[in-house]
């Protein structure tokens, strides 16, 4: 049984003494091939790289921080994302439990009085996102805008913007408990995520 | 005669890219452990990430030339493997040493590259860095000959073999490490380690041997 490549580096490396390889001193093959992996790391080992001149260093690192400075700062970690999150994930995910539990409670087998709310006319775009600096030039989103900026709840339920069943659907159909119920629920909530 | 003359245009010079000086790092950071100054680096001191680019920018740059065997493309690959390394700085544990995780990132760029473009050698007389005074002309053109061709066999190898046999010989990494690297175990490295060396013979023959 020769020597494994493994046993053969170890002994070409001097990590393994030969003394311990008995096989060695019996097999002329083996003895062979260990010579010819010294010989070959030997030449390899001779092969030098040009040193780059000193100046090169500079420029080097003047290059490298041209490109950082012009990437920014490091990108956030896929795996530093959940802390942002998960915390934002929960708030959604309690606000539609809320929201699709007191929905069926209304339908239930004891009729609860049924409150119609006031039809409130709240803008849909009641907040700028024009004055997002993100957002800003966006040609698409001004269109938008624009053409939703006089829009109510009604009109964009009608325009199938809050398709039944969906948690905006839900929410918009809340009654006045309800409502206060689930708001404190999210600050509940807002509370405990630290938001 | 006119296209001699644009090559003597001063506004060809100095080149685009050196378009700042380095700034000088500060004192505080040159004697920070590798991990505080990746830290600085994330809380918003670029200038740590200067000090990790001139501590680790030499050994960069001879394992990308190692790879391509060329001054200009080996630069371009180093530049590349800091770059790679600041975007995803974030995500160093500090698990492996700062050099190990540049090395990982080097090896894959420059694999990557010699796998994309057949590496160019560069020839004996575009070679102006290297210190002559050691030895005679002649003896140093032999060996220049001698290594031209011990790279150009390295180049031919499969590329973890090739991977392999330039962090163990040139880097001297041990064998962990460098199956850390190429995320192989150290057995699979120790039979790559025989097989470059083996493929190397057979590509050399008898004549640098």
């Amino acid at each position: 049984m020769h020597l494994q490549p493994d046993e053969l580096i170890d002994l070409a490396e001097g990590t393994r003494a030969e003394s311990s390889a008995t096989h060695l001193a019996e097999c002329a093959v083996c003895r062979l091939q260990l010579e010819e992996l010294k010989a070959t790391m030997s030449a390899a080992a001779d092969v030098d790289v040009p040193e780059p001149s000193p100046l090169f260093w500079d420029h080097f690192s003047a290059r490298v921080r041209q490109a950082v400075d012009a990437e920014g700062a490091p990108r956030r970690s896929f795996w530093t994302w959940p802390r942002v999150a998960i915390p934002a994930v929960s708030v959604a995910t309690a606000v539609l439990a809320v929201a699709v539990t007191l929905n069926r409670g209304g339908s239930g087998n004891t009729p609860l009085p049924t409150v119609v709310p006031a039809p409130v006319a709240l803008p849909v775009a009641s907040v700028d996102l024009l004055a997002d600096p993100q957002s800003a030039g966006d040609t698409a989103l001004t269109l938008v805008a624009e053409l939703s900026s006089d829009m109510d709840f009604e009109t964009a339920r009608d325009a199938g913007l809050a398709a039944r069943g969906s948690a905006e659907h839900a929410v918009t159909h809340l009654t006045g408990s309800e409502l206060r119920e689930l708001q404190r629920l999210l600050q509940e909530e807002l509370a405990r995520s630290g938001a | 005669m006119a296209s001699s003359l644009t090559w003597t245009l001063p506004g060809t010079w100095p080149p685009r890219t050196v378009t700042q000086p380095m700034r000088p790092a500060e004192p505080g950071l040159v004697d920070l452990d590798e991990r505080a100054l990746v830290e600085a680096c994330l809380s918003g001191q670029s200038a740590a990430f200067d000090v990790i680019v001139e501590r680790h920018r030499r050994s960069v740059y001879l394992l990308c030339y190692r790879f391509v065997s060329n001054h200009e493309d080996a630069s371009d690959l180093s530049q590349d493997v800091f770059l790679r390394a600041y975007r995803g700085l974030r995500s160093f544990r500090g698990q492996s040493s700062l050099a190990t995780w540049l090395y990982r990132i080097g090896v894959n760029v420059c694999l990557n590259r010699v796998s994309a473009k057949k590496p160019l050698s560069e020839s004996i007389e575009d070679r102006q860095f290297v210190d002559e005074k050691a030895e005679s002309a002649p003896d140093r053109l032999m060996k220049d000959e001698r290594g031209a061709r011990v790279r150009a066999a390295i180049a031919q190898l499969p590329r973890k073999q090739r991977a392999t046999l330039v962090l163990r010989m040139y880097h001297e990494m041990s064998h962990q490490e460098i199956a850390d690297v190429l995320g192989s175990s150290v057995g699979a490295v120790k039979a790559n380690f025989f097989h470059a060396l083996s493929n190397l013979k057979k590509m050399l023959g008898g004549e640098v041997l």
